[in-house]
């Protein structure tokens, strides 16, 4: 998967590049709006990362003459988080936006949601029957088991396991777990997110020996096996 | 006022022009309606006395026929005449033979004003005959045009000395104007505190200054509230910002295992979350500031919407032994996101200072037909009065030193009023031993207010 980051700002060009390199991507980057026209034009790629704030030409403009051309799909960065920018650069043809700044896991998230979505395969986001190690989780039924045990969830418990799961391996900030379990867009105050984490936690992991909801410092929360 | 020339002509010649104009036009119109008067009279009275001569000549003429002979009426005629200097008389028989002519020929005709009329004459000079009256109006003429002549030159004299007047008294009357500018001016951008001195000044300048104070004294209070907002943003970014260099800074200083980097990476991301929680919640309110406003929906349930907050904070509020009952509901077209994170806010502080075990209450209500009130109850200590109104002011906190300041950044209140000002509402707060109360107005767009349900749904 080749993803092309239009970029100014060379460190934060560079955190992209080593991240997603990380996350299993071949990277390429511009540091200006008509090289990443330039490059985006020339080479193909899976997906186009496009910084709003460009010298020269900005990121809207670059997308407007893109899309002459192309329709890999764009996700759009933007310092200003303003609703108005958001909904112009949607319209503007960009395939999702996010506001500076971001957690770099919700940044991985949308690109696999992108990426997904282009490939038209529908991936693993809508399998019905989760599992990891022990745990089994069915969708349909809304049905939890640990080692062959029922885990009585309340009905946000077993959304936030299913997010949990569904991106198993990946940590989600609070944010974005308040975002999609609660549809909270909004960086709260409160330890809402900590507080369901950790009753979920005295369900899921305290009657068992081995824990798998993961809490990462600063960076938010992960279900996975760990040896 | 040449700065000024530019853009207007200046208010003391403009006055004087038209003081001038005006003092033209007066006096013109007055000396003409003096003029046509004067002439008028003038000549109804030459018509007048022609008339009376008229009247005169044939009752002498007729008197005369039966006892006087030629000579004698030439010599009647003539005494007639004598003592009337302006005046002549020539008189005719039918077949146009002069019986009398005492006209003087060498008066211009235009200075004349005459009369001819039919007499009787002696039966020996044809029975009839014409009499023509020759009125000299010459002496009133030259009275006329030097009456236009002097109602001419105190017309312009008067004008130009009205003027002149009047350009002194425009000045004279401006003077305030001129002195309120060279105080104005005199004013430093850089005091605030001071202001124009009102006392003695005309009534027209008076209001212009204490106008204009009164916008000193708002500009001063902007100012002073973005000091002290400034000094709170660098305060709150200021905390942060010495961890973040300190914990750095102690992890360069030795070589660390890569478990103990880890570490001070994932402290560290703590704090810049924290700064970027602060920096995200400023644009907020200063997107709000700017006069944006709510992107309202389609009407809908505000207790339906504060459910949804209520089940964000269920875990919390159970973890705290707390219950929360929704009281009233209002169906309003609101912007969803936003009232929803003002009650998101507001649950929060509500949940934080509520006494443990005790009942919250969210109360939905409409004011009026287009104003709606929602806000948050809970018991907990009282908040003294003086603190109430500042609670919606940014990085306000009642005690400096309370321990979760850690996420608490006291944006939250100043948010929920940003939120009620994009609405078109306000924010509240009252305080007492029955408990604590914040919330703030929405003035709903939408007219129909009459499909409001009453319900409490416990929670």
């Amino acid at each position: 998967m080749k993803i092309l980051v239009v970029e100014d700002e060379v460190k934060a060009a560079a955190y992209l590049r080593k991240g997603l390199t990380e996350e299993g991507y071949q990277v390429e980057v511009a540091h200006s709006g008509v090289d990443g026209l330039h490059m985006a034009s020339v080479n193909e790629y899976d997906l186009v990362i496009l910084d709003w704030m460009l010298p020269g030409i900005d990121g809207m403009a670059v997308l407007s003459a893109l899309r002459h051309t192309r329709s890999v799909p764009v996700l759009m960065l933007t310092a200003r988080g303003q609703i108005e920018d958001r909904v112009r650069g949607l319209q503007g043809g960009a395939d999702d936006y996010l506001v500076k700044p971001f957690a770099f896991s919700e940044l991985v998230a949308r690109i696999q949601v992108l990426l997904r979505r282009a490939s038209g395969s529908r991936g693993d986001g809508e399998t019905l029957l989760l599992r990891v190690a022990d745990l089994e989780v069915d969708t349909v039924r809304r049905k939890a088991t640990r080692a062959g045990q029922r885990l009585e969830l309340t009905p946000k418990e077993f959304s936030l396991l299913i997010l949990l799961l569904r991106r198993k391996g990946h940590v989600l900030s609070r944010t974005e777990i308040a975002a999609q379990v609660w549809d909270m867009n909004f960086d709260s105050e409160t330890n809402v997110v900590e507080v369901a984490i950790r009753r979920l936690r005295s369900k899921l992991d305290q009657p068992f020996d081995r824990p798998l909801l993961h809490t990462v410092r600063g960076m938010g929360y992960v279900i996975e096996e760990r040896p | 006022m040449n700065a000024l020339s530019t853009t207007a002509p200046s208010l003391r010649s403009r006055l004087s022009r038209q003081f001038a104009l005006q003092t033209k036009l007066g006096l013109s119109v007055a000396c003409g309606a003096v003029y046509l008067v004067i002439s008028l009279t003038l000549a109804s009275r030459q018509d007048d006395t022609l008339l009376q001569k008229r009247a005169t000549v044939q009752r002498l003429l007729n008197e005369a026929g039966e006892v006087h002979d030629i000579p004698g009426i030439k010599h009647l005629l003539s005494d007639f005449l004598t003592g009337h200097d302006d005046l002549s008389l020539v008189v005719n028989q039918q077949d146009g033979t002069a019986v009398f002519d005492k006209n003087d020929r060498s008066r211009p005709e235009a200075m004349t004003k005459r009369l001819a009329f039919e007499v009787r004459l002696p039966d020996e000079l044809g029975g009839a005959g014409r009499a023509e009256l020759i009125y000299d109006i010459s002496k009133d003429e030259s009275l006329l045009q030097r009456l236009w002549w002097t109602l001419l030159t105190a017309a312009v004299v008067g004008t130009f000395a009205v003027s002149a007047t009047g350009f002194v008294l425009v000045k004279r009357g401006l003077a305030p104007l001129n002195a309120l500018a060279r105080r104005t001016s005199e004013l430093d951008a850089s005091r605030l505190d001071q202001r124009l001195d009102a006392t003695g000044q005309p009534e027209e300048v008076q209001s212009l200054l204490l106008q204009f104070n009164a916008l000193l004294d708002r500009l001063h209070a902007a100012y002073v509230q973005m000091e002290a907002f400034n000094a709170d943003v660098a305060h709150e970014l200021n905390n942060p910002l010495s961890i973040l260099i300190g914990t750095c800074d102690v992890a360069l200083r030795r070589p660390r295992s890569g478990p103990e980097l880890h570490d001070t990476l994932a402290s560290n991301l703590e704090e810049l979350r924290r700064i970027a929680g602060i920096v995200a919640d400023m644009l907020f309110l200063s997107h709000a500031e700017r006069g944006v406003a709510a992107r309202r929906s389609s009407p809908m349930s505000m207790a339906d919407l504060a459910a949804e907050v209520i089940d964000y904070y269920e875990a919390v509020l159970e973890e705290s032994g707390l219950r929360v009952e929704v009281r009233g509901d209002v169906r309003a077209a609101v912007d969803t996101g936003l009232v929803r994170r003002a009650l998101s806010n507001l649950l929060g502080n509500a949940t934080r200072y509520a006494t443990l075990g005790s009942m919250i209450e969210v109360r939905i209500s409409r004011i009026d037909p287009r104003h709606v009130s929602i806000g948050v109850h809970n018991c907990g200590e009282v908040i003294a009065g003086e603190h109430l109104p500042r609670l919606f002011d940014r990085f306000y906190r009642i005690d400096p030193s309370r321990t979760n300041a850690n996420r608490n950044h006291g944006l939250g209140l100043a948010i929920v009023a940003a939120i009620a000002r994009m609405h078109g509402g306000k924010a509240t707060a009252e305080s007492s031993d029955q408990g604590t109360y914040i919330g703030f107005t929405l003035e709903d767009v939408d007219t129909q207010g009459g499909s409001d349900i009453s319900r409490g749904s416990a929670s």
